[in-house]
């Protein structure tokens, strides 16, 4: 029977979504190198990587969430909260092994209540975290008490900014969650039944599977992810701003699902989320380079979503899109 | 004759003041292909979610092997060998077969406290499960998505095959399928019970029943009216027991 697998077996399988992902992302490259005389420099590449580096692992969990039928809006601003943490550790002079647990602690608790929300509580994830945001915004100003975190010291930077045999310690740790992501989705039973669970969550209750739990497990992880997020936002820029993650939810979804992952659930690409997450910061980082104002920048990624969305439905409705549902 | 692999005696069900089972004797045979014929609101569905265990029963008891059980739940009827496959496929479209074949029990090695599948294990299972069935599925990597409607029922059977049913109830099996679909799941029906498993079928469609069922039970108005070796009867004689114009079911409904 010629049967199309729907997702490749190895880690790196990248179908068409993800090779015309990284024709786009080299077509950028190649167009604002033209466009703009500072854009191929060696410095600016390490600019895009850098700026890419929070988007990552959030984009991790994201695919998680989405994939499973979920999403969460307020990432974030959890990853505001996190930093804020790690900032108010730091600041105190705490041990910076201290602040590198903290991050993932915080991001924990928070996935844990934003779980007990919508997945206990059964309020829709859109709604739910919607909520949620409102609450953490809110709590993000009182915490600063309306003043930036500046200033915090060095230890954590000294610690993050480093290599290993030559690899900076984020491309390690980037690497270890994805490898981590991908193994938990395509080769044990919790995989099997998240995606079991963003085809439908009554087929997967009838089919034996603990689904509050498994709901639950992917907020915590995806929380835990943002902390490690937020340990090198802060290790990066050593302050935090009153603004912090207010993009990053809307740029996080938008990376996932130009990656191929369906916002109904059920079927995910993490390689596609890795090239999304490329795409947008190369966009972002281009347009600046080209002299359009950051201003513009949440509309590139709202472009993207919709034009994304909008080409899929399309597509859908083409002879052709019999083929790819029967495939999702 | 074989000993019943399960009894049903006298189960009745009752939703406030509807009866909808009364008095219900049956008896459910090892490698028998049992056809349940009825019109709509005979009882026939409210009959097998007892057996699955979705419904209690008001009154009467089901006895297993000669051991009474009672169901509180669809998950205590698959303990005792029971599954059922509703019209509705429970499966995952977007999950392959092996991994619908396994879905909720994967086989699984422990590394380092993490749980990971057995998926070649999973796949050789589930290969020889569909080789046994005869289904022809060549690639237990395909996922379910792209398969037919025949092919999925396939897969449900090999589910219920896995779970080391005993007795496999299918609800309608063929209503959604074109003709040389059905042919084949009803093929399939008849391997289930060369296998040794009960089989309990629903189906409207008496042709087909005659093809498949080794005996045949009709209900009506929430009663068992009549039961039937499919080799004494004929179609003629069991639409009118379903309809209620046979003799003995005008005698049956004058008595009672």
């Amino acid at each position: 029977m010629n049967v199309v697998r729907q997702f490749g077996n190895g880690v790196f399988s990248m179908s068409g979504r993800e090779w015309s992902l990284l024709v786009a992302c080299l077509l950028a490259i190649v167009i604002f190198s033209v466009a703009s005389p500072h854009y191929a420099t060696s410095g600016n590449a390490a600019t895009v990587l850098r700026n890419s580096v929070e988007l990552l692992l959030i984009g991790l969990g994201m695919t998680l969430l989405l994939a499973m039928g979920g999403i969460d809006v307020s990432i974030g601003i959890v990853m505001g909260l996190a930093a804020i943490a790690i900032g108010r550790v730091l600041g105190a002079g705490g041990n910076p092994l201290l602040a590198l647990i903290a991050g993932p602690l915080v991001g924990a608790v928070l996935g844990c209540v934003t779980a007990a929300v919508v997945v206990l509580g059964r309020v829709p994830a859109i709604v739910g975290t919607l909520g949620l945001l409102g609450v953490y915004r809110t709590a993000v100003f009182v915490l600063l008490g309306g003043q930036w975190l500046s200033g915090l010291p060095s230890s954590l930077t000294d610690l993050l900014a480093t290599s290993v045999l030559g690899v900076p310690v984020p491309a390690l740790v980037i690497a270890a969650a994805y490898l981590a992501v991908w193994l938990a989705l395509r080769r044990t039973p919790y995989g099997l039944h998240l995606l079991a669970i963003g085809n439908s969550e009554e087929k997967a209750r009838l089919s034996g599977i603990p689904v509050i739990k498994i709901r639950f497990m992917t907020f915590a992880i995806s929380g835990v992810l943002t902390g490690i997020a937020a340990t090198f936002y802060v290790a990066t820029y050593r302050n935090v701003e009153m603004t912090i993650g207010s993009t990053l939810a809307l740029d996080a979804i938008a990376a996932v699902i130009l990656g191929g992952t369906s916002i109904l659930g059920g079927r995910c690409s993490l390689i596609g989320t890795v090239l999304g997450v490329l795409l947008l910061r190369i966009l972002q980082n281009g347009l600046l380079l080209i002299g359009v104002p950051s201003l513009w920048q949440p509309v590139v990624t709202g472009v993207l979503i919709i034009g994304v969305l909008g080409f899929e439905a399309v597509c859908n409705r083409l002879p052709l899109g019999r083929f790819q549902r029967a495939r999702a | 004759m074989t000993e019943p692999f399960l009894v049903a005696r006298n189960i009745a069900k009752r939703f406030g003041a509807l009866t909808a089972l009364a008095n219900v004797d049956l008896e459910i045979r090892s490698g028998e292909v049992l056809a349940l014929l009825g019109d709509n609101g005979a009882g026939k569905s409210t009959f097998i979610k007892i057996l699955a265990g979705a419904h209690p029963p008001s009154g009467g008891e089901l006895v297993i092997e000669g051991n009474p059980v009672a169901f509180h739940s669809p998950k205590d009827a698959a303990a005792s060998g029971i599954a059922t496959i509703f019209q509705e496929l429970a499966l995952s479209e977007n999950l392959s077969i092996a991994e619908n074949v396994f879905l909720g029990r994967e086989l699984k090695r422990s590394i380092l406290g993490i749980p990971f599948l057995k998926r070649k294990e999973m796949r050789q299972r589930v290969d020889g499960l569909l080789k046994e069935l005869d289904a022809h599925i060549s690639d237990p990597e395909a996922p379910v998505g792209s398969l037919s409607g025949g092919q999925r029922q396939a897969v449900a059977i090999c589910r219920a095959l896995n779970l080391n049913a005993r007795l496999v109830i299918m609800d309608e099996p063929t209503a959604a399928l074109a003709v040389a679909e059905t042919r084949k799941v009803l093929a399939l029906t008849r391997r289930l019970a060369a296998r040794g498993c009960a089989v309990v079928l629903i189906s409207h469609n008496i042709s087909e029943v005659f093809e498949v069922a080794d005996r045949i039970v009709v209900f009506r108005r929430g009663r068992k009216v009549a039961e039937r070796l499919a080799a004494d009867t004929d179609h003629e004689e069991v639409v009118s027991l379903i309809t209620g114009a046979h003799p003995d079911v005008r005698a049956l409904e004058k008595t009672n």
